[in-house]
Parts: structure tokens; sequence; C-alpha cells
């Protein structure tokens, strides 16, 4: 947003990133930050991104929601015009986010803009690094999480190894393109030295993995550990003591952790569980037997119940359960309700449009989505604003 | 020199999402000092797997909050700190005194981020939460799995690890902000809003077209991609799930779908008119990645990767931890593992994967081995509160560093 009361007003930002960083300029933008977006003439090719506003063949709410906050400028990169056009953005930027190869990133001129600059900060993300074997590997989300190890741990032993639903891998990509820029933003105005900063999408992914290093490294120290490689085996945790099961009328994620007597008190109270009293299963060395043996109880006793009364009962006690929610729960959801958590997607083809709000809320310097981004208009506004000879 | 030198950092996070969070501003330079005390367990105890996986790069002070002169240092900590940062349930640091409406009084350049399960207010505000509650509430789990079953979900605490670098990016933003205006402030950091946040198009599509998404396996949900999958290999080492060989190949367009074919030897069936184009291949998709796999299943799951990314077509080795420690030779290339050269006072051996961000001027290639609880006690009180050793002996002697 070109003026705005959010942490990040006055922070200028070029967004020349592709689905392996944009959500790190969107977590910028929607901080406050004025980001411009450069994309072709004949339109960015995320805008082609499903799901699509129906009812009037219109926008993409993929684009809408990845590209929030921003203003968008059509150039030509390959007219010289274009090109010139770009170096002026960058020049007077804080921050240029890029992904290699993206639109508009060769023809902008990052590496003079750094030499002539020196406070200018440039964050670039690859799939792999700026070098290394696999540099010019092709990875989509799938791949990539395939290859940094996120696609191993999900799924179960009659599915094949599966991705998360949407585009998980690079959001981890895109929250760290974030911290990058402003850690090196925080240092160059800290010590006037600007950079360029190297983001590998590969590593991203394989340094968000919980407990897939952890069982490589340290299986002899882990009680339930039977090997390095802890396989899929759909919802169950790692410790055992966290699963989805099966409710009278729905799913909830159930879990005796991590206080197992509140546990055991909850379920006697509903007269289910007295075979655990057993002393020997409350011995220390015999914990993963207790956790086998109540999650047993609990699966046979979760079947008979209301999915949504276990959910709520369970937290009176301080238990973490979840209730198993769809896209239309949540949309109810009374905590997201109670908070006004979710935002008016403002500029879309669609009237009244809400999606989902801040991830965070600042007390003194608010977070707040940006009207969607108009390119005609866009364009014109920062044509005049770069002193473009011709500019309406 | 990193790019958060000077910036001090008090860390009274546990488990996994709030020290993940500090871990990334440790990386990065920042002094960040974690409090804990002796007494934790399960996952905080010190030493145990899971905090060793957290905690590195911080120093590691022993307060006993429980005790009136605890309570006292902690809220000199809490004047001197460029950030205080929690993920306690809403209310813990209020009883230690040290809530944010004291420690803003005091230090009003604060900033005071609570990265709670639901947030600061609101009916659920009390809820105990950890990540597979999240990714259940949030739509992750539904979503995630094939159709039909619900009982799949992300087989790890991803939500806490997205958490984590809200938090890190919460903090500089926050940061940027204190420059500009002079003052701190609160950040509440709820982890549902965040998981829910991470569904951003789905939820549009269900307010803007009363769509509601459901689980499509490794199939795009809303864009036209096949074939788009995993695909099994040859080369398991044992029957056993975890040594199962996979491939996943990802066409999203028709140079891609071109580059496969050439890969796979242009077999006839490939050329049928049925598969000429994406809307044809998403419509055939079940036939296509029967076909695929047929070809994948007398391959090594390296050797179809290869030949694939030869000809530009997507595809990747479907990694475990193993493959990722002893064959990955972009992590081998980069260095992204290693070993702490320090060993731990209580664990012997120690290990980390490091930051994936490579900042040119400033690098952050400083790691070191977490810390034994207190085993920083003397350094940390000295540079914070300018205590000399008696007094910080003497605090060991009564309990309160401990």
């Amino acid at each position: 947003m070109a003026d705005s009361a959010g942490p990040l007003s006055g922070v200028r930002i070029v967004d020349f990133t592709d689905e392996r960083a944009i959500y790190g300029a969107k977590l910028l933008a929607d901080l406050g930050a004025d980001v411009v977006r450069p994309e072709p003439l004949e339109g960015d090719p995320l805008r082609r991104r499903g799901p699509h506003v129906e009812a009037d063949g219109g926008g993409s709410l993929w684009h809408a929601f990845f590209a929030s906050s921003r203003r968008f400028f059509a150039v030509d990169p390959q007219a010289a015009q274009g090109a010139a056009q770009l170096e002026r953005l960058v020049n007077r930027a804080d921050i240029v986010l890029a992904c290699d190869g993206a639109f508009g990133v060769a023809e902008a001129g990052l590496s003079e803009a750094l030499e002539h600059r020196p406070e200018l900060v440039v964050v670039e993300v690859s799939s792999f690094g700026a070098d290394g074997p696999w540099r010019s590997y092709l990875a989509p989300d799938l791949v990539a999480g395939a290859l940094g190890g996120a696609v191993a741990t999900t799924g179960d032993a009659d599915t094949p190894p599966l991705k998360a639903f949407g585009e998980l891998n690079f959001m981890v990509s895109g929250a760290y393109a974030a911290i990058a820029a402003l850690a090196a933003l925080h240092c160059a105005r800290e010590t006037g030295v600007g950079q360029r900063v190297h983001v590998s999408v590969h590593e991203c992914i394989a340094s968000c993995l919980e407990q897939v290093f952890m069982w490589y490294w340290y299986q002899h120290n882990i009680a339930v550990a039977r090997g390095p490689v802890l396989e899929r085996r759909g919802s169950r945790h790692w410790t055992n003591a966290y699963e989805v099961m099966a409710a009278d009328n729905g799913s909830v994620m159930v879990t005796p952790a991590p206080d197992f007597d509140v546990q055991l008190a909850w379920l006697l109270e509903h007269g289910v569980g007295a075979a655990l009293l057993d002393p020997a299963l409350q011995a220390p060395e015999n914990r993963s037997e207790l956790i086998a043996r109540m999650m047993e109880v609990l699966r046979e006793w979760v079947a008979t119940q209301d999915a949504e009364a276990v959910f709520h009962g369970a937290q009176a006690k301080h238990l973490p359960y979840g209730l198993v929610s769809g896209v239309e729960e949540v949309a109810d959801n009374p905590q997201l309700a109670a908070r006004e958590w979710w935002a008016e997607y403002l500029g879309l083809s669609a009237p009244h449009a809400r999606g989902p709000g801040a991830p965070y809320h600042f007390g003194e310097t608010p977070w707040a989505l940006g009207r969607y981004g108009d390119i005609e208009a866009d364009t014109a506004a920062l044509l005049q604003e770069i002193g473009w000879e011709g500019a309406a | 020199m990193r790019p958060l030198d000077g910036v001090k950092v008090l860390d009274f996070t546990h488990v996994l999402a709030g020290p993940f969070a500090t871990r990334t501003l440790a990386d990065m330079g920042a002094d960040v000092v974690k409090v804990g005390t002796a007494e934790r367990s399960g996952s905080n105890a010190p030493g145990t797997p899971y905090y060793l996986m957290w905690n590195r790069n911080k120093r590691s002070l022993a307060l006993d909050v429980s005790t009136d002169g605890g309570r006292a240092i902690c809220r000199r900590l809490c004047e001197t700190a460029d950030v205080v940062i929690d993920n306690f349930s809403a209310g813990v640091l209020d009883r230690w005194g040290v809530g944010y409406a004291a420690t803003q009084a005091a230090n009003p350049g604060v900033i005071y981020v609570q990265m709670s399960g639901m947030g600061g207010d609101g009916p659920w505000s009390k809820f105990v939460t950890y990540a597979p509650t999240i990714h259940a509430l949030a739509g992750l789990t539904r979503l995630t799995g094939v159709p039909g079953r619900e009982d799949i979900g992300m087989g790890f605490s991803y939500n806490d690890h997205q958490a984590g670098l809200h938090a890190a990016v919460a903090v500089l933003a926050a940061l940027a902000a204190r420059r500009r205006t002079g003052r701190g402030q609160r950040v509440d950091l709820s982890q549902f809003e965040v998981g829910v946040n991470l569904l951003g198009p789905a939820l549009l599509d269900y307010f803007v077209n009363g769509r509601a998404a459901a689980p499509t396996g490794n199939k795009l949900p809303y864009d036209l991609a096949a074939p788009h999958g995993c695909f099994p290999c040859a080369g398991a080492a044992s029957a056993a799930i975890a040594d199962e060989r996979w491939v996943a190949i990802a066409c999203m367009t028709d140079a891609h779908w071109q580059g496969l074919r050439r890969a796979m030897g242009d077999p006839e069936w490939a050329r049928a008119a049925a598969f000429s184009n994406a809307a044809r291949r998403a419509a055939a998709a079940d036939e296509l990645e029967r076909r695929v796999a047929a070809w994948t299943r007398g391959l090594a799951a390296e050797e179809v990767m290869a030949r694939c990314q030869r000809e530009g077509a997507p595809a990747g080795v479907v990694q475990t931890g193993v493959d990722l420690a002893e064959r990955d030779p972009q992590l081998a290339h980069a260095d992204f593992l290693m070993e702490f050269a320090d060993p731990h006072p209580n664990v012997g051996r120690t290990f980390a994967d490091r930051l994936p961000i490579r900042f040119e001027c400033t690098p952050c290639d400083r790691y070191e081995r977490v810390r034994d609880i207190g085993e920083d006690n003397a350094a940390v009180l000295s540079d914070w509160l300018g205590m000399d050793a008696d007094a910080v002996q003497r605090g060991e002697r009564d309990g309160t560093f401990r």
C-alpha cells in the first residue's frame, strides 16, 4: 500500500516473485509496505491460477490472495523504455524480492543497482540455491515438497506419499523470503550496508520438518523410534499420542497429552478405561505402553460420541483435542468471528468478498489488507511517480 | 557482523512454535536468552532430542519465577529487552508480573510478542493447542488427504514452523516500526489464525463462489496439471513403508509433458490425442498416471528424476530423512547439515540444519550448540543487568537462578 499505518509504512519494495516467494511479498505488503509488482503487458501468468470468481468468469482468487495490497505495473522489459522503467522502480526501492528466472528480473539491472546503492537489499529466491548440482532443476510445489522431505512424511500405508493441500511448501519459502528481506533491511538501516541475500526453497522446506532430522540424528534416544525414518502413517503423530479418530458424526484429533492423568480421570468419569489404572502401566518406563492402551480405549469411546461435544469437553479439561473441520466450519468458527478476523477483499470483481485476515495483530501499527490493485490506474500513477515522460 | 547483532530477545517460549521463531532470530545474530528451569519435563526437558532441535544459538538463563527474587530479575530483564516473546496460553506472564502493560510502562520500546494457540481474546482463548490441534481446526487435516478420508492430514507439525516464521516476521516488522515511531508494541499472534490464513484461496473460493474445497490427493485442486503425483519406483530395501521408493512428477505445462514423453522414450500411448493438451490430460489423469507408474516402477527414483529433469520435466525423488542426510547432493553442496564441534555436556554429539538464508555481506555462519539450562547465567546477567559474579553465585545458591 502506498499510504498505510502498518509497521512497514514507508518501506518500498519491488516484487519480482513467482509462486516460490509471492507469499513473502504478500506478508510484507499486508504489513503496510508499498509493494509494486511488475507484470507483462499480456498479464501476470499467476492471474490464471484457480480458483476464479465464477459469477462473471472473473478474476483469479488465487492471485487476489497472494498478490494482495500491491500496486501492479504493466511493462515490457524487452523494450528499452520498459527496462528503463524497471530500473527506475528498483532505484527508489528499499528491497527487491526476486525469484530466479521470474518476469523482469534479468532486465531490472539488479547488480548495477546494488553497486550504485549500497543500502539496497535484494533477496533472490531460487529452487535450490545459487549453485550446486541441482541448480537448474525444475521444482513446482509438489516436486519441491518431495525433494525437500515434506511429502514422504504425509499419507498412509494405503496411499502414495501426499502433498499438503494448496501451496504450503512455497508458503514456507515465502515466509523465509520475508524474514530475509526484513532482517537485511534492519541491518541496512543500522549500518548502511545493504546486500544480496539468497534463499533456497529446497533448504527452506528441509528446515521445517519437525521430527525428520531428529529421527535421523537421535533415533537411539527416542523410545518410539524403530529406525532412522518414520514411515507415513496417516494422522498418527511421531509420539503415538495424537491421532484423528472417528466420532459418531465427524472426526476429532484426539490426544491424551500433555496430562495423561487428566485424560484418564476424564475417561473414568465416563465409565471407561478402568483397565488403565493397572499400576504396571503407571510406571514411567511403561509410558509407551500406557499411551498405546489409552489410544485404544479412546478410539472405542470416541466412536460413540458426538464429535463437537468431545472436542469441547476435552478443551474444558485443558486437553488439546481439535475438531476436524472443513472449510464451512472454519468459515463459521466462533473464535474467528469473535475476533472479527475475516477481512474484506476490496477491488475484486465479486462484491463483498471475504477472506483471511491478519496472521498477527499489531497494537500500534495495525495490519490492514489493501485494496486489490488496478493495473491501469496503478501503472499510470507509478509512471508519474518515477517521473516518466509522457505519463498521463 | 550478522544482520540482527545487538537485538536482545528474552525468550519464554517452549515446545516448537516459539522456539523456532527465536531460533531463526538467533541464527541471524540476535542475542536470544532462553529463560528456563531445570524442572521442565516432556518435550521441554533440556537435553531431549526435541529440545536439541530448536534451541541452538541461544543463551540459557535458569530462573525460578515462583520466587519473589526470580520474578524481580524477570522484570528487570524485560525492562532491558528489545523483544519479549512467549507462546504460553493467555495470561501466564501477567501472573509473573511481566505482562504487557507492566513491561511497556517500564520499557516503552519493548516489542512484546504473544503467540498463543488461539489469540489473546475470544471464547476459545484459553484453549490448549498443539500443531495437530491447529491442523484439525484450521482445515488443513480435512483437506490434506484423499477423497473419503479425514484421518490423514500432514505428517509433521507444519503449522508450528509457520507460526514460528510468522512470529519472526512480526518481530522484524515491529523493529522497523519502532525505528520510525520510537515506540514498541504488543503483537498478538494466534497460531490458529496463521493456520487458517494458509488456506487463503480455498477460503476466498468458499466465500465468493460458495464452493467448499475437498481433498484431492496429489492433484491440484483448481488447476489443470497432469500427470501430477507420486509414482512408485524400484529399489526398495525392504517391504517396509519407510523403505519404499517414490518419485514425484508434476507436469504443469505442455512443455513439461513433452519433456516427460522424451524421458519415457516417447512411447506410442503417450502420443494419443487423449493426452495432447492439459485439459485432456487432466480428464484422463487416472489412465495417464497408471501408464506413467508402469514406467517408473521399473526404475530407481533417482534415475527417473535425472531423465525427467534432463528433458525439462519437473520430477524429484520423494526424499526421506536418510535421503536428505546421506544422498542429497544439493544439501551436501550447501553444507546444510552439520555436527557441532563442541559436544553437549550431557548429550555428547549434537547436530543442526543451517538457516536457509545466505546473506552475502553479513553471513550467518556461527552455530553454537544448545546450552544446558543455566549454562550462561553469569554471562547473561552480567551483559543484561550488569550483575557481578558474586551476586550470580548467591542467586544460584539460593535457588533464584536454577
